[in-house]
Parts: C-alpha cells; structure tokens; sequence
C-alpha cells in the first residue's frame, strides 16, 4: 500500500521545511573544510584588525605594549571621519532650519571653556579682525560698531556639544550671512578661519583657539555672531563680547571671544581635528 | 556524518565497487547569513566597548557630586564599589574608572572612541544588509516571523529553562516543550527582536548624530536626550541576549554551531514530528 503525501497549501509568509538534501560525503567535508578555513581566516583578520585600530591605552591594559601606532592607523581611523563629516555635509541644507523653542524652555547652560577662563581685562580694549576680504583691506570692528551697525536676532536653539550634553539657550546677535554682506570675502574664498586669540590652556596659559567654518554653513539664517546671552551682554563665561553661534554644528565650533575672523580659499586649521576629532562636524 | 574515506567513483560509472551513501543534510542558514552573525561579533563588541568610552564623555546617569570622591557619575559608583568590596580591588588606583577600563575602551579617550565608533557603525550598517539580503536569498526570513502563539510558547520555554538545573539536581523528569519549527518560540521572539533592536540602535544613532538635520528622528523618540536613553538601553538588549546564546548554542550540541558556520545540519526531522528531550 503506497502512502500518499498531501501537500499543505503554503502561504507566501508561512514557514516551510527546511530543504533536505543527499550530499556525498566528500563533498560534504570538502565544503565544511573550507567554511572552517573561510571563517577562521575571518576571525583571525578580526583580531588582527582589532590591535591594529584599538587606541594604544587600551591595547597596553589588555596586556599589549608593543607600539601599535603607525600613518596607516592614523589614516584609516580619520578616514572614518572624513568620510562621516561627507555625510554630515550631505545632510546639511541651508532652508533646513534647526527647531526652536521658547524662553520657557531654556536650561543652564554651563561655561564649557575647556581651560582655564580668560581674565576679563581682554574685553574693553576688544576689535574684531576681519581679513580676506575682496576689498584687499583689513577691518577692525569694535563693539560698538557691530551692536549698532547690523539688526540684531534674536534665537533660541539647542546647543549640542561633541560630548553628548546640550542645552536650549536664548541668544542674540548678528547673522553671520550679514556681516558677510556688509564686507564680502575675496571671490575664492570658501572657508571662514575663527580664531580666539584669548583662549587659555588648564594651566592658565595662552592657548590660541581657531576652527574652519565652511562658507556655506556661515550663509545660514540662523549661524549667529552673538552679543547676548539670556538677554544680557555676553559674560566672559560665555566668550564676551562676541561668540560665534552655529546651531547646526557642534559646540566646539561655537568659538567664544571671536577677536579674528580670515576668508580663505583651503580648508584651514581646526583645533580639535588637530586633536583627532572630526572636521565638518554638522549636525 | 561518516569519516570514512569514500572509494573514489563516478557518479554514474558502471563499476562494481559500491557507492558510498549520501549524508542527509538540512540547509540552515545562507553564507552572508552566517558571514554578517560572525562578523557581527567583532562589529557589536566594537560598538559596545567605544560606545561605552563615550558615555564616559557625558554620563546620562549623574548625581550631585560625592562630598567625598567628588563623583557624580552613577556607572563610576559601580566602579568604585567593586573596588571598596572585592578583595584584591581595595588598592586600585582609580575605582571610578574601573567600570570604563574593564568594559570600554577607557576613560578620557572621547576621540579614539567616536572614531571607532563610526568605523564599526558604518560596518554595522552595511552588514546589516548582508544578513537582510542572506535571509531573502535563504528563505530563512519565514521561519523568523512572530506567531500569535509565540507569546505563551516562549514563556514555556523560559520556564522550561529555568526549570532545567533543579530538575536536573533532583533527577526529574523535565520535559522540552513540543515544537516543529526550524527555532523554537523564544528562539524565534530572541532572533527576531536583536535585529529589530538593531534597527533603533541606528535609527536613535542617527538621531543623536544628526539631531538638526534629522530633527523628526530625535523627535519620534521623544527629543534628543531621550535618543540617548534610549541609545543606552537598547545596547544592554545585546548585552543580555549574548550570554544566553552561547550557552544555549553550546548546550544544544556540535550540530547547532558547526550549523552557523557550514550552513547545514544533520538533524533532519520530518515537519509533523517534534523534539522531545529531556
């Protein structure tokens, strides 16, 4: 009596049984040995990826001490984040605007000078510097002049620092796109040069600060030259009399104490990707 | 699976000698499959130990600071009560660093850290690919879709496990639950959740990376520093489903991790007929 094997009707989802199948056994080793030989080739690169890129304090409390740095290591690793500070630029828009909120909202907003917190004497004799210009010159602009010489806006974005904290802070000031208008960059130039020539160090030492500010993210609407904080005057806290104020990148971009602003052509120096942070950093 | 060598014959050659019989095997799991679990390991212990190394930078558990130890970071507390209570410990140098030196990268390496980071993020991305595009080819998407039953089913297997060790103690009888699928219910609910976990993992990533440009994302997870949180607790998912994998992979015997490596098994069953061990 030969038995007859009714076949279910299967749904597209439903699950099914697994496919069996004769296979000769030589076959069968040959294939295995080669997905032993296949993997454990894989676990072995792992591993050897794992020290060629693990930081060089963590390879010497896992017991490694023979040193791992090399240029290659170096550039692979900041590859990564030329490659993600790519996508960050991919992402960014100028009509894209970040939210804002309302004066309800705002939370503390620590000082974050990563040093020790400038002597506020730097502050009455303070201009701003701006070079690079089409005009060939350069200007000095004091306090006075940028308070009265640009309308001022006011905002109330979200600070975001590479760390991982944020805050919601009310800010005022100029729109960097104005201070543009007002004194255009040379035709070629592609990147603002911040600096702050006040910056200290831990030790209260002069720790010069500087970022590249691509152009574009300056045009943005709601990039800021800020003068007030919280409705007041800039404290030193907070980089008197004037901080730069880029919602859209990271906190470390947000320059305190701005004394020089450069148009150049090349991308120019960062403090922290000189530090091995990343570049672009928009958010 | 026999170790005997096979004589050496054509398939269809009229000779004498007699064929070696075929081994019986099952299809399991596709190569890219098993390519992206394996490489997984690597990629998943790379987020973990940088990822840690960055919460150091900004700890979302904080507390007033310690009038003592001036520590306000709830993870380096754990540290440091390691050190006050295991014997051996009590004259570390850094008790609040312990925690990020035994389970991250380390403490004060916020730059290395968002390097890796990245590298093993992207790699996670990509990979997750392989392991979608190894389950389409596979067919091995269906046996990995929740059932109604599944809820009820899988907590009878969790109590099947818990029960395992007393009854085994005791020398009782304790009865695997019935079952006639390629994994069993909680099987099913753990290989499905992991990556589904996998997916907020990125989606709250990019939400904490790109907070302005992608603003909607942070906000379908309630904000940017609820992104974080969430961020957080979806790394401790991983974290508690790998212990009890692998000692339930090795539990179930050669057969179920030689599986994810070939990509074939010997235990061949019928549909209608399911395992009944003891």
């Amino acid at each position: 009596m030969k038995s007859v094997s009714v076949k279910k009707p299967q749904s597209f989802f439903g699950e099914r049984s697994l496919p069996a199948i004769e296979v000769a056994p030589r076959l069968l080793r040959n294939q295995s040995r080669r997905d032993f030989l296949v993997f454990g080739a894989g676990a072995l690169a792992a591993l050897a990826g794992a020290e060629f890129l693990l930081p060089q304090d963590t390879l010497s409390r896992m017991g490694m001490h023979r040193n791992m740095d090399s240029p290659g290591k170096e550039w692979f690793l900041n590859k990564a984040l030329r490659i993600d500070d790519d996508v960050a630029e991919a992402f960014y828009s100028v009509n894209r605007r970040v939210p804002t909120y309302t004066k309800s909202q705002v939370t503390p907003l620590k000082n974050n000078y990563n040093g020790t917190t400038p002597d506020p004497g730097y502050i009455s004799g303070w201009k701003l510097t701006l070079g690079g210009l089409a005009s060939g010159l350069t200007i000095s602009l004091d306090i006075r002049h940028v308070l009265t010489r640009f309308s001022m806006h006011e905002q109330i974005t979200r600070l975001v620092c590479v760390e991982g904290w944020s805050a919601i802070a009310w800010w005022a000031g100029l729109r960097f796109d104005d201070l543009l208008r007002a004194y255009p960059p040379m035709p070629q130039a592609k990147w603002a040069h911040v600096e702050s020539s006040v910056n200290l160090d831990a030790s209260g030492n002069p720790d010069p600060y500087f970022m590249s500010l691509d152009l574009a993210t300056a045009h943005h609407p709601q990039t800021l030259l800020a003068t007030h904080f919280h409705g007041q005057p800039l404290t030193v806290d907070h980089g008197a009399p004037l901080r730069l104020l880029v919602p859209v990148k990271l906190g470390l971009k947000n320059v305190k104490a701005i004394t020089r602003i450069t148009y150049v052509a090349e991308e120019p120096r960062d403090y922290w990707a000189e530090r091995g942070y990343s570049r672009y950093d928009g958010i | 699976m026999s170790h005997s060598t096979p004589p050496d014959c054509e398939p269809n050659s009229t000779s004498t000698l007699p064929e070696q019989p075929g081994v019986l095997v099952v299809r399991k799991h596709h190569f890219l499959v098993r390519w992206s679990h394996w490489l997984n390991v690597a990629i998943l212990l790379g987020l973990v130990l940088s990822g840690i190394s960055i919460y150091w930078a900004s700890p979302i558990y904080q507390h007033e600071p310690d009038p003592n130890t001036g520590n306000a970071d709830v993870a380096a507390d754990v540290g440091i009560w390691i050190c006050a209570h295991v014997p051996g410990l009590h004259a570390y140098s850094s008790p609040p660093d312990w925690i990020y030196k035994h389970m991250s990268l380390g403490p004060g390496m916020l730059a290395q850290a968002l390097r890796l980071h990245w590298v093993c993020a992207y790699s996670l991305m990509l990979n997750g690919m392989v392991y979608v595009a190894g389950l389409a080819m596979g067919g091995g998407w269906r046996s990995l879709l929740p059932r109604r039953t599944d809820l009820l089913d899988a907590l009878r297997m969790f109590r099947y496990y818990l029960g395992f060790p007393f009854a085994k103690l005791a020398r009782r009888q304790w009865l695997h639950p019935l079952f006639n699928t390629k994994y069993n219910a909680l099987q099913r609910t753990a290989y499905f959740s992991v990556p589904v976990a996998g997916l907020l993992s990125v989606a709250t990533g990019w939400a904490i990376h790109k907070p302005m440009q992608l603003h909607w994302l942070a906000a379908l997870f309630g904000g940017y520093n609820a992104a974080r949180v969430w961020h957080f607790w979806l790394m401790w998912i991983y974290i508690l489903f790998v212990v009890p994998h692998v000692i339930l992979v090795f539990a179930d015997g050669w057969d179920t991790l030689r599986s994810m490596i070939v990509g074939w098994s010997t235990r061949v069953e019928r549909p209608e007929v399911g395992r009944n061990e003891q």
